[in-house]
């Protein structure tokens, strides 16, 4: 294993039961440390299976999966392996348990055994990096999606992970409440370097990440960086998925005759697109 | 069959708590039309969908479908119910029958219709949602997939036979291709002749798909005008928490660059226009 993978998956195949097509079908790839990775695919492409597979609440059929050098299918480190790589899921109205955001937080480590005198300072800590330490004494219910899924990243965060692996957990929320997600989230890896797994149907917080892997029936069929993905129009409208808006334009201007760049991913990157086509079509 | 709001308000009560969630909001819903309604997440977009079908009543105000106030003493809102069809968000958790048949036919049953009519109106509803009924029919509604579940549960409503269909978020969770599929069925229902009431946070599909968008800010009325005209005023929307779609954006930035180029409310017809503006500018020296 190379010194620097996080999350390895070798030759991993999932089956939800022995006779039933795979789920996930032979996919390897290794994550390194800091890295913030979306998974994209459409329903059923593999991608919350993979999900889960990555922290241990499914093991591999066959083939493996590691995390900070600790298998899954060792069961002595579940706990470690799920303390280590933590999941936040789509809906915020099912992960929080208390009836104070303080709570919790509190709650994972309890579980979890941490000396009482030392939860204050970690409680408030994640709080603090997710911006919901003024939120602390308020009821969870009271919250909106992207305040109580920042809770959920904060209850993680508390438990001192080294990865955070996300499952569509922006898919509930408003696009205020998705950003405010995002970005955290992308606060986290720089500032923390959490390894970050992101799965998404949203092409634009695709955009936003380092690498990106494509799913399609259980299989990784495209890995690279978004620029490098996203080119590829063609090909993702055959997996069933999109491509960021500013690049479907590109497409559009290439079909018009334009000498457009596809590798365009937002609205900034457009218009240093379009001066650089037509540096003469300014008013004067 | 206009759908008229006069002067309609509602106001949440929980022991000594008042809130409004609507304030004296004016608007009619024409035939025909495909209105958006957006707004920041309480500004009383779900609220006022309500409103439609007599699922909740005015504080004061009325909601009068075909000039009859649907809360009038002599108003029956259970027939009232069958014409105006509300999906509500992840209407797919209010699926509970034993088979697709039986959850899309419960509507139909319930106005007390026929065998025979029910049977042809579950199968002309799936029919029009995309869901195959010799393949799909006799499964359970649990066995569907995201997308399927979630068109399962619009037959569900389309199975009524409504004029005017709302639709609370109705691509929340999709996957790209569920919900092309679904705003699809939207737009050929509407051009069918349902009325159609779109709530939304997803601007590109409100500017692909809108004829016109009205917009609620603290539960009042603030805007109401062509996708076009409601666009052009991002920096009022912004200042709501609301985004414009992409190509709005861009176009802004382009004219701040100097560019002459206009709104536009599909991205294919801002490439008409970037593309007639590049060739012809490039034709000629700088």
């Amino acid at each position: 294993m190379s010194e620097t993978a996080h999350l390895q998956v070798r030759d991993l195949t999932y089956r939800y039961d022995p006779e039933a097509e795979a789920a996930i079908d032979g996919v390897s790839f290794s994550i390194s440390r800091g890295e913030f990775v979306a998974v994209l695919g459409h329903n059923g492409s593999g991608k919350s299976t993979l999900a889960k597979l990555l922290n241990g609440l499914f093991l591999p059929s066959s083939g493996s999966v590691t995390v900070s050098g600790m298998a899954t299918s060792d069961a002595g480190r579940t706990w470690d392996i799920r303390r280590t790589a933590g999941m936040v899921f789509q809906n915020p109205d099912n992960q929080l348990v208390a009836t104070r955001v303080y709570d919790d937080v509190a709650f994972g480590l309890e579980n979890i055994g941490v000396p009482s005198g030392e939860m204050p300072g970690r409680i408030d800590e994640a709080l603090r990096l997710t911006g919901m330490l003024e939120h602390a004494d308020r009821a969870p219910h009271l919250l909106s999606g992207g305040q109580k899924q920042r809770v959920a990243i904060a209850g993680i965060l508390a438990m001192k992970p080294e990865a955070l692996i996300l499952d569509e957990a922006t898919a509930m929320l408003d696009p205020q409440g998705r950003a405010e997600v995002l970005d955290t989230v992308l606060r986290l890896n720089r500032v923390q370097n959490i390894t970050v797994v992101w799965i998404t149907h949203f092409m634009e917080e695709a955009a936003r990440a380092q690498r990106v892997l494509v799913m399609d029936h259980g299989r990784v069929v495209m890995d690279g960086g978004p620029k490098e993905i996203f080119s590829r129009v063609d090909l993702l409208r055959e997996l069933r998925l999109d491509v960021p808006p500013m690049t479907r334009l590109a497409k559009l201007l290439r079909e018009r005759g334009v000498d457009a760049r596809l590798d365009v991913l937002n609205v900034e990157d457009m218009v240093e697109e379009v001066t650089r086509l037509c540096p003469s079509c300014l008013k004067n | 069959m206009p759908i008229v709001l006069e002067k309609l308000s509602h106001v949440y009560k929980s022991g000594p708590h008042t809130s409004h969630a609507l304030r004296d909001v004016d608007l009619t819903i024409n035939d025909g039309e495909l209105l958006a309604l957006i707004g920041h997440t309480g500004s009383g977009k779900s609220t006022l969908a309500q409103h439609l079908n007599g699922l909740l009543q005015p504080t004061s105000g009325h909601v009068l479908l075909d000039g009859q106030d649907i809360n009038g003493k002599d108003s029956s809102r259970r027939a009232l119910r069958f014409r105006v069809g509300l999906v509500f968000q992840y209407p797919e958790h209010q699926l509970f029958e034993e088979t697709v048949y039986k959850d899309i036919a419960f509507g139909p049953k319930n106005m007390g219709l026929k065998e025979e009519e029910i049977d042809a109106r579950v199968r002309e509803a799936m029919a029009i949602v995309g869901l195959d009924f010799s393949e799909i029919s006799k499964r359970s509604p649990f066995e569907l997939s995201g997308g399927q579940m979630r068109r399962a549960a619009l037959a569900g409503v389309l199975a009524m036979k409504p004029q005017v269909l709302v639709l609370d978020e109705p691509t929340a969770g999709l996957d790209p291709r569920a919900r092309d599929f679904l705003l699809e069925d939207v737009r050929r229902l509407n051009r069918a002749g349902t009325t159609v009431v779109l709530i939304s946070h997803a601007m590109d599909d409100v500017a692909k798909l809108a004829t016109r968008v009205a917009v609620l800010e603290k539960g009042a009325l603030v805007m109401d005008g062509s996708p076009l005209e409601v666009f052009s005023r991002h920096e009022r929307l912004g200042a709501m928490g609301l985004d414009v779609p992409q190509g709005f954006r861009l176009a802004r930035l382009l004219r701040e660059k100097g560019f002459p180029v206009s709104d536009r409310c599909l991205l294919e017809d801002l490439a008409g226009e970037l593309a007639d503006l590049i060739k012809g500018g490039s034709g000629h020296a700088a």
